[in-house]
């Protein structure tokens, strides 16, 4: 699954991330790597969400979640 | 007596409260200088401690030290420079493990580091404990905690500071790894060096560029090698460059990814030893969160907050500058009663009174609305919620092809223009960042705010604050019309991407909101002392002089000649008297300008008075001019070209003079469509 389609409240694992090397760059460099876990917080239904990296918030876009891959743990 | 001053540069993340540390050390006793070549702020303050002055130089938040982004590469450039002798780096003691990275990294640059772990008053709070021994035992830098809000632990920090400014690192650093596994030369002593060890791999590949690069550059390489070796083998554009060497037989594949994850690897290392109690934390914030990011009370939530700030800017703002106008008037009458008696030219009161107090005076009383509107932005700011508003919007700005972030300067051009269009810097696509400042002088800043005060209060009673209130909310409905439109014409899809902190709720901090509001407020004081102050008497010198040297009669002033070519422009849109045409082009020097245009034109010293405005109120329903035209008028100051600093400042973070002009001439066509469309509808309707 995508991180986009998590779910309020779930934990998730990031497996790999399929975006701009320099996206992905600045994702790592905020401590989100594949194997790091992320718990969503905050969701819209459609859009935008909230999630916690490493004890710190980021708003994310689905331009971003719809490439990354999770899966639930 | 030690007479050299140490240079401490301040480096952190994005919100870990360097800038609250910051001012906590230099009070308001700052100066704020742009980057040489780059306009990106940098903060210079001073302070003394033990008779002994330090230099402290606050760099923009940033996550990392790549080539990435511009404000990355000037605080890197900045920090290798000689300039600074020692770094802070500030970290949220709080969310240690993302801070930790640019801490690693700092590490490697090779410069003696101090870690300031801030906000420890929350980590107590949180009954979260940080191992004050492990952590410098493990980075091999001391360690101070402070707290920049309760400002504890700040003299201890400048204490170190002072005596660790020759050590590049620590002597002794002992972590745990799987010494007898590694194979690589000299891992030992490694270890006992550097914090940041990484795999045999690395480490190899670190040291074969290492050689490399002290053979041919021993001199330029011989401080940081490790840095450059790292950085080379990171494939950092800026680092290769420098040096001609080749090393694609080394770089054989993506290695970056590896140290960034390796990086990681330590910093959890550090945090499983050092930090306890993580999980006991109280989330407030999320609590906060629940409802303020709600995903559908937010916006409504979002609009209310908004409407409270401009209503309070105008009930509380006006009732404050009663009291100005109280004082403004004691003073012009003073000094022309003062400068009558010392038998002072009657020219002369004229441009003193008539020119100089009437313009800037007439300026300095709208300060109360000023600061009532940037102490609740700061507010706002200082708070933490000024993030959750792209988030908020992420959804609305996706429609128009632009990503919540973009709505953050925005945001800030309800302050100025002028800050607004540099913060648009945020935005990394640059097709996103030309729409966002297009967009951006249509929210209404607080220059405007006079204009609007003025000719509503003049023109519709009770209903002044929503007359007012109606043009935040119609700049902003044109500005999202504009970049709709631009996305129509603009198919391509690939947009900016909403990547934002959302930083943790916190009671604001006074100490930073007055040094956040003094700011504006000395910005706004001395741009009535300077630009306000001679367009002034700019004005009253062409109002005065004609063809035939000085004249009373303002009929054949220079003033009157120019306004009177333009009429005809302005007729149809409800505006075609000279004057007005006069005072709306001296706007462009600064949006203020045509309020204090207004007083000197048409003689009036006391025009935002009672008994001014009911004189203005009268020259100007004698010449025809009603309610409707008063809002053509504020429309038209709403959406026609920004100040001369604005513009000068698209120029600048444009770097096209061609797409600064298509803006200003596209906000002069928009601002007189829209000025004739409500002013002939409003004629027929009539």
């Amino acid at each position: 699954m995508t991180l986009y389609e998590g779910e309020k409240g779930s934990t998730l694992l990031v497996l790999r991330m399929a975006l701009p090397v320099q996206t992905e760059r600045r994702l790592e460099v905020l401590g989100m790597l594949e194997g790091t876990r992320i718990v969503v917080v905050n969701r819209k239904k459609r859009g935008a969400m909230i999630v916690k990296i490493r004890g710190t918030r980021f708003a994310m876009g689905q331009s971003i979640t719809r490439h990354i891959e999770v899966k639930e743990v | 007596m030690n007479t050299k001053e140490l240079t401490i540069g301040f480096v952190g993340n994005p919100n870990c409260g360097k800038t609250t540390l910051f001012n906590a050390y230099t009070g308001a006793n700052l100066k704020v200088a742009n980057w040489p070549g780059v306009t990106v702020e940098k903060k210079e303050g001073a302070m003394r401690l033990h008779d002994e002055t330090y230099r402290l130089v606050d760099l923009p938040g940033t996550y990392s030290l790549t080539s990435y982004t511009m404000e990355e590469m000037v605080t890197r450039q900045y920090i290798l420079s000689d300039d600074v002798d020692v770094i802070v780096d500030v970290a949220d003691a709080s969310a240690l493990e993302r801070n930790l990275y640019l801490t690693l990294q700092l590490m490697e640059l090779g410069k003696p580091v101090v870690l300031a772990l801030n906000m420890m008053d929350i980590v107590q709070e949180r009954g979260m404990e940080i191992d004050l021994h492990r952590l410098p035992e493990m980075l091999g830098i001391p360690c101070v905690p402070v707290s920049a809000r309760k400002k504890t632990g700040l003299e201890i920090l400048i204490h170190t500071v002072a005596h660790h400014q020759d050590k590049a690192q620590g002597e002794k650093i002992i972590h745990h790894h799987d010494l007898e596994k590694s194979q690589h030369e000299g891992v030992e002593e490694h270890h006992k060096r550097y914090a940041m060890v990484y795999s045999d791999e690395i480490e190899d590949k670190i040291d074969e560029i290492g050689e490399r690069l002290l053979k041919k550059y021993p001199e330029e390489t011989n401080e940081n090698l490790r840095w450059y070796a790292i950085k080379i083998l990171e494939n950092d554009q800026e680092i290769k460059e420098r040096f001609s060497l080749d090393f694609s037989d080394i770089l054989d594949k993506d290695y970056e990814k590896e140290i960034i994850n390796q990086k990681f690897g330590f910093i959890e290392e550090v945090i499983a030893e050092c930090v306890a109690n993580r999980t006991k934390k109280v989330e407030s914030t999320d609590r906060t969160d629940r409802i303020l990011t709600h995903p559908v009370l937010g916006l409504p939530i979002f609009l209310l907050i908004m409407a409270c700030v401009f209503f309070l800017t105008f009930t509380v703002g006006d009732w404050l500058k009663g009291y100005f106008e109280v004082a403004l008037e004691w003073v012009t009458e003073t000094t022309t009663q003062g400068l009558f008696a010392m038998g002072v030219g009657e020219m002369l009161i004229s441009l003193i009174t008539d020119g100089i107090l009437a313009g800037v005076g007439g300026i300095l009383t709208f300060l109360p609305n000023i600061f009532i509107l940037f102490l609740a932005l700061a507010f706002l700011e200082d708070s933490g919620y000024m993030a959750r508003v792209a988030y908020v919007m992420d959804g609305i700005m996706g429609r128009i092809g632009l990503s919540g972030r973009a709505f953050l300067p925005m945001l800030l051009g309800f302050g100025c223009t002028v800050p607004a269009v540099m913060a648009s810097r945020v935005l990394e696509n640059r097709r996103d960042r030309m729409k966002t400042i297009l967009i951006t002088p249509f929210m209404s800043c607080s220059a405007r705010l006079p204009i609007y005060v003025l000719f509503s209060e003049l023109f519709f009673g009770d209903k002044a604050m929503i007359a007012a209130f109606s043009m935040y909310v119609l700049g902003l409905v044109l500005a999202i019309l504009a970049a709709f439109v631009l996305r129509i014409l603009d198919k391509s899809e690939e947009g900016d991407m909403l990547l934002i902190e959302l930083p943790e709720y916190k009671t604001p901090n006074a100490h930073t909101i007055r040094i956040y509001v003094w700011e504006k407020v000395k910005d706004y004081l001395s741009k009535a002392g300077t630009t306000i102050f001679v367009a002034s008497i700019v004005m009253w010198l062409i109002m005065n002089l004609g063809l035939h040297g000085f004249t009373t009669d303002m009929n054949q002033s220079f003033g009157a000649i120019i306004g009177k070519v333009l009429v005809p422009v302005f007729a149809p849109i409800g505006l075609g008297y000279w004057q007005i045409v006069l005072a709306l082009i001296s706007g462009i020097a600064a949006k203020e300008v045509v309020v204090s245009s207004c007083s000197v034109l048409f003689g009036i010293g006391n025009v935002t008075t009672q008994a001014g405005m009911a004189n203005l109120s009268e020259l100007l329903g004698q010449m025809g001019f009603g309610p409707l035209n008063a809002y053509a008028l504020m429309v038209f100051c709403l959406l026609y070209v920004p100040c001369m600093a604005a513009v000068a400042t698209i120029k600048k973070e444009t770097e096209s003079w061609r797409l600064t002009g298509i803006m200003a001439v596209f906000q002069l066509v928009i601002a007189w469509i829209m000025a004739f469309l409500i002013f002939q509808i409003g004629s027929l309707m009539r």
